[in-house]
């Protein structure tokens, strides 16, 4: 299996406290010195004064997090529950596995900054929209490697469940869903931050409790130890329920959970292009079926909810048609300047930490938990907090994008770097090889599919990194122009930028997709058949 | 002084606490026996002390005598106001003459009902040590904010021959930090936000408020769809009357309507001096000569009239039709 990763999370935990506790202390005395120097310009707070704070506030602190929590669980609970039976139907029905994948990638792809004032109109009072946003946030991540492991096993497994006579729906409940276990619990652990961060861009959309509230609260009221305070809050929770689903898995699974990042290629065949082409076609059609039928079904107000012929309509044919375009077309190029840099510069920077991990493994006690919780810390709590301490220039948005990008790379990279065949490695031994060869000539070939496939699922979380930053901290780009037309009443606009987003997202990922067949092909011809 | 507040404040708790105790003590039945009709109002942002007079309409039941069953919603950063009034799902909501009038261009059949802030909140706050105190000072400085605003500032100087091209905008995220972190010199912002952020975390700063050279967009306004004031007209004017009723006693004691704020929504991580500061900015916003002599909510042909000059430097065409004065008229019985 190319996608599949062992990732060590109890390796990881006895590594944290039995190795160098030194270098997490070090940053944390670092971190309070920084926030001493700086007590004046209200950006940092130092951890002293955040426990201070907790202490102070911990039931307002503890009802909101309960708030935030059920939402994001019960989130949580009905997007992995679609992904499982999203794959199940994909499997026992092949023909519309492709169909699945598409539409699941293009619904994937919608910014949350225009889904969340729709849900709220759609949904009405209440806690809907949040949770709606939480499960949209995590069924991506969970269907992709579920597939993966729906199909991760000998086929001879199959042919017996045949020579007993059984059919599909039999292999699927005995081997199958045996098989497809750990790609699940891979799958749940990085869908358990990403529903806290649904939760709380929820929130936004006109809530009265939660942590995503109370963060508009603090940030409006200036008042620092306590955007700090929830920051932290937000990022341990998030750790802790990826640390507490890993160990979860181990009373399940022998092996450690792997880390399934995206589907490998679909394999090569002749007519690949036209079957594309069919496939694209397909998808489209059922995407706008399906928008249209929405709209009708539920019977929404045409004042804001916009069919894809309006969106037609306002991008090509109505008369203020080319100035819709060119307002989209600059936003978007606004966008790219900050979002391109900072997806390539997550992408190496997870690259180059994994091969660090593999020179120096030393490093890995203070890395690893540090790259844990850079991926757990709700985007919305940090996005200005980046932003205040780089600046509003490019570099704040660019870092952010990059944070966003750079774990599962990271942790797709270290799997890969390690799974360089054994007997290789061996024979560069055996010539005295140093590490630094080794990782050149055997393990970079060997990592690139495992690259490449969080390369292509880092597209939409990048695009959903650059929106929030745009929306919350810069405004500009693509997701302000979302924000400012939801405030406007430019519904045409909302819902044109909103198809155009997921558009390109979904070209981006084909793209990267495509890229990878042409390397892959050149340095790892194997992993195509 | 000090006295008088207590007492007011007291009495307001003790006669919203009495008035929920009887109600929880009928129970279902006594609503039932009142016929309430359920209605859902709009609101514009979180909760806070800025709608505080429906807070105290709600809690010393103006609008449960008059049978209505109101339901307050609140708003947030990405929260559509208008679309729920469109759809119908609340029949009046909060909005402003600016985004009205966008949302009448793209279709919406609003009317404006009422103006809670006679005066708009825009304000351009700066530190007290390089003020903005008239809008020439404003040639030569950087200020800070959101881009999309950048037609409320071209208004402004053009109301007032201010060189727009000499001032350096700097987008930035709503928040006092870059004023205070010296990365501009002024913000616009809200009279009842950032300002009092700034002067509760010790900041001396000053503002300016927009409305005082010529800004004329009526803020925190009432709408309803003409539909809903042609069919539900008589709970409209309920709604509306408990709203009077609400402010007017909001005004009478701002500290006492913070403390019911803070007591309604205790999970809104509301700071009770920083409330307490923003409930008493608000009062000359919402209450002027005008209201005095004709009601809360009041407007006259010459306020529509700047309005409608305003509007149009901000690129907004609309009438004097907009604007329905005739719920208010029922409610002050004019």
């Amino acid at each position: 299996m190319t996608t599949a990763a062992a990732f060590a999370t109890p390796r990881l935990l006895s590594g944290v406290l039995r190795g160098s506790l030194l270098g997490p202390l070090a940053a944390i005395l670092l971190w309070e010195l920084a926030a001493h120097a700086l007590t004046g310009a209200f950006v940092l707070a130092a951890p002293s004064a955040i426990l201070v704070y907790l202490s102070e506030n911990w039931a307002l602190m503890g009802r909101a997090l309960g708030v935030t929590l059920a939402n994001a669980g019960a989130g949580f609970l009905i997007g992995n529950l679609a992904a499982i039976v999203l794959a199940t139907i994909a499997i026992v029905l092949p023909r519309s596995d492709a169909l699945i994948r598409g539409l699941a990638l293009l619904v994937f792809c919608l910014p949350l900054v225009a889904t969340g004032p729709i849900l709220r109109v759609v949904f009405g009072p209440g806690p809907w929209p949040q949770i709606i946003l939480a499960a949209l946030a995590v069924y991506y991540t969970t269907l992709i490697p579920l597939l993966v492991g729906l199909r991760a096993l000998p086929s001879g497994w199959l042919d017996l469940v045949r020579s007993y006579g059984r059919g599909r729906l039999a292999a699927l409940v005995h081997v199958r869903a045996m098989a497809a276990l750990p790609y699940l619990i891979a799958g749940l652990q990085i869908a358990a931050p990403a529903a806290f961060l649904g939760a709380m861009v929820g929130e936004f959309t006109g809530a009265e409790r939660g942590m995503g509230v109370l963060t508009i609260r603090a940030m409006r009221g200036m008042n620092v130890e306590m955007t700090w305070a929830l920051a932290v809050v937000a990022t341990a929770v998030a750790v802790i329920g990826y640390l507490v689903i890993g160990w979860v898995a181990r009373w399940f699974l022998r092996d450690e959970p792997p880390i399934i990042l995206a589907p490998p290629p679909a394999p090569g065949r002749n007519g690949r292009w036209f079957a594309a082409l069919i496939n694209g076609v397909v998808i489209t059609c059922a995407a706008l079926l399906l928008w249209w039928a929405g709209l009708k079904l539920l019977n929404l107000n045409p004042f804001f909810a916009k069919g894809p012929w309006d969106v037609v309509t306002a991008l090509f044919t109505a008369p203020d048609a080319a100035e819709t375009r060119s307002t989209l077309a600059g936003a978007l190029g606004e966008t790219a300047v900050f979002l391109v840099p900072g997806y390539l510069a997550g992408l190496l920077a997870g690259a180059a930490l994994a091969m660090l991990i593999i020179l120096v493994p030393a490093v890995a006690g203070t890395a690893m938990p540090l790259a844990i919780a850079l991926r757990s810390v709700p985007i919305i709590t940090t996005a200005p907090l980046v932003v205040l301490i780089l600046g509003r220039g490019a570099l704040g948005t660019v870092v952010l994008v990059a944070i966003m990008v750079f774990f599962p790379t990271f942790v797709a990279c270290l799997h890969g770097l390690r799974q360089a065949p054994g007997r290789i490695i061996d024979v560069l031994n055996s010539y005295a090889a140093g590490p630094f060869e080794q990782l050149i000539r055997v393990r970079i070939p060997a990592m690139l599919p495992a690259f490449f496939a969080a390369a292509r699922m880092n597209v939409p979380a990048s695009v959903l990194a650059v929106t929030v930053v745009e929306w919350l901290a810069t405004g500009n780009g693509i997701g302000s122009v979302m924000a400012l037309s939801a405030s406007l009443s430019d519904y045409d606009m909302l819902w044109s930028a909103v198809a155009v987003v997921a558009i390109l997202s979904a070209l981006g990922y084909a793209g990267v997709g495509l890229l990878e067949r042409k390397v892959l092909r050149a340095y790892a011809p194997e992993q195509l058949l | 002084m000090n006295t008088r507040t207590g007492i007011t404040r007291r009495h307001l708790l003790a006669t919203g606490t009495a008035a929920f105790g009887a109600s929880a003590a009928l129970g279902l039945s006594s609503r039932r026996a009142l016929a309430q009709s359920k209605v859902s109002f709009q609101l514009s942002w979180l909760h806070s002390t800025q709608f505080a007079g429906s807070y105290i309409a709600l809690q010393e039941g103006f609008w449960r005598e008059a049978g209505l069953d109101v339901s307050l919603q609140p708003g947030g950063p990405n929260a559509p106001v208008e679309p729920p009034v469109v759809s119908g799902s609340a029949l009046i909501g909060i909005s402003a003459a600016d985004y009205t009038a966008a949302a009448v261009e793209e279709g919406a059949p609003f009317r404006i009902l009422g103006v809670a802030m006679q005066k708009n909140p825009f304000v351009i706050a700066s530190l007290a040590g390089n003020p903005v105190n008239v809008p020439g000072d404003l040639e030569g400085k950087r200020i800070g904010m959101a881009l999309a605003n950048t037609p409320v500032l071209q208004a402004l100087c053009t109301l007032n021959g201010v060189d727009i091209d000499a001032i350096e905008v700097v987008p930035t995220q709503y928040s006092p930090q870059p004023l205070v972190a010296g990365e501009v010199d002024c913000l616009l912002c809200w009279e009842t936000d950032l300002p009092v952020a700034m002067t509760i975390q010790g900041v001396d700063n000053v503002t300016m408020l927009m409305a005082d050279h010529d800004y004329a967009v009526h803020s925190q306004t009432y709408i309803a769809t003409e539909d809903s004031l042609a069919n539900r007209r008589a709970e409209i004017v309920a709604l509306m009357a408990g709203e009077v009723r609400g402010w007017e006693a909001y005004r009478a004691d701002t500290d006492a309507a913070t403390a019911l704020t803070l007591e309604m929504f205790p999970d809104a991580g509301l700071d009770l001096e920083t409330q307490k500061l923003q409930a008493a900015r608000q009062v000359p916003l919402m209450f002027s000569d005008l209201t005095d002599a004709n009601g809360f909510g009041w407007w006259t042909d010459e306020t529509v009239a700047a309005n409608i000059e305003t509007l149009a430097l901000l690129g907004r065409t609309v009438t004097p039709d907009l604007w329905d004065r005739s719920i208010l008229e029922e409610v002050h019985g004019a």
